[in-house]
């Protein structure tokens, strides 16, 4: 069994000097605001927290929650886009109730999201699935963070410079 | 005084006949449901819930993955079974009366929330997906077609919950870990 496939449920208090200590240890290991749409491990949907990649891992800690992906358990990285009403929340499900159809007004104005979706394998050997959303042009750093740490993907640079040739095409 | 005593008779006698009748349908639904067999239940312990296939259809890596995860988590939750395996878990080897779930996507459409919530009519996003239930042996028990849909309200992605929701009803209808 590889150990390194393994989560680990790390203290709050480990886990914030775990994420100081790995800042110092790589530089260049630049933290990441992300949310866990769902798929991850021991964390619910749609959890806000920060993302670093470094040290052979992926580590995703909000509050008390702290997980560590080994990044040689990361089978397959793609990126992706999509978009998010500005107001949500309470305020954006009240205003749905506004008069003369103010909330579906509202519904234009959206702001551009990016996702990176992962399917990584646990210690038993089971296939797993993430996908998390960033603020837009940080989903590609990631990805390619994870794979010089030793993640794979089915998709890569090559083949995204290859896709808008071949859609050009498609419409010509 | 006669005409009165005549009328409230023949409402008597009617509302005799109406209840007659209602007794009478209501044994006739009553004997019809006990006619109407019982679907005999698949003895199943665990299911094996393999990754979603899309061999013909272009479907994005995050509505792969969230119609894997929504459906392992539903089956977890309503499915009924002592163990949800997912792809590739070793454990699953050594499972009794397992069942593998495999799905493939037969056609996509990909809406937009924008037009659902601007518009109400537009928008809607769809998935059609084969499921395949079969044995250890690859012997097939139950196939069904299953479709996963948002029209209203919601992200895109909640089609896939819509989906799961639907296949773990199938399964819990067709499997049973006690026949």
């Amino acid at each position: 069994m590889d150990e390194s496939h393994d989560f680990q449920i790390v203290r709050p208090d480990q886990g914030r000097s775990r994420m100081r200590s790995l800042a110092k240890a790589d530089p260049g290991a630049t933290p990441f605001k992300v949310v866990v749409v769902k798929g991850l491990q021991g964390v619910k949907d749609n959890t806000k927290g920060t993302l670093i990649v470094g040290d052979g891992s992926m580590h995703f800690a909000h509050e008390a929650v702290k997980k560590d992906l080994a990044a040689n358990s990361i089978e397959d990285v793609v990126t992706g886009d999509d978009s998010q009403r500005v107001i949500r929340g309470t305020v954006g499900t009240l205003s749905w109730f506004a008069p003369y159809g103010a909330g579906r007004f509202l519904s234009l104005f959206r702001t551009k999201l990016d996702t990176v979706t992962i399917k990584y394998l646990d210690a038993d050997g089971g296939l797993h699935g993430a996908i998390l959303a960033m603020p837009v042009g940080q989903a590609e750093v990631i990805k390619k963070d994870l794979l010089a740490q030793g993640a794979r993907t089915t998709v890569t640079a090559e083949d995204l410079a290859k896709a808008p040739a071949a859609g050009a095409k498609e419409k010509q | 005084m006669r005409e009165l005593r005549m009328g409230s008779g023949a409402a008597l006698h009617g509302l005799r006949f109406g209840v007659c009748l209602m007794v009478m349908m209501v044994s006739g639904v009553g004997a019809f449901a006990q006619d109407k067999p019982k679907p005999v239940k698949i003895k199943a312990s665990a299911i094996q819930v393999d990754m979603i296939h899309s061999d013909e259809i272009k479907l994005p890596a995050e509505f792969q993955v969230s119609l894997y995860e929504d459906l392992i988590e539903q089956l977890q939750k309503k499915g009924g079974f002592a163990h949800v395996y997912r792809e590739g878990d070793r454990n699953a080897t050594s499972a009794g009366e397992l069942v593998i779930l495999k799905s493939n996507v037969t056609g996509f459409k990909e809406g937009s929330q924008r037009k659902r919530e601007v518009t109400t009519v537009a928008g809607e996003t769809s998935i059609k997906i084969h499921c395949v239930f079969s044995d250890k042996d690859g012997k097939t028990l139950l196939e069904a077609d299953v479709t996963g849909k948002v029209r209203f309200f919601g992200g895109n992605l909640r089609a896939t919950y819509d989906f799961a929701k639907a296949t773990t009803k199938i399964a819990r209808e067709n499997f049973s870990a006690t026949t």
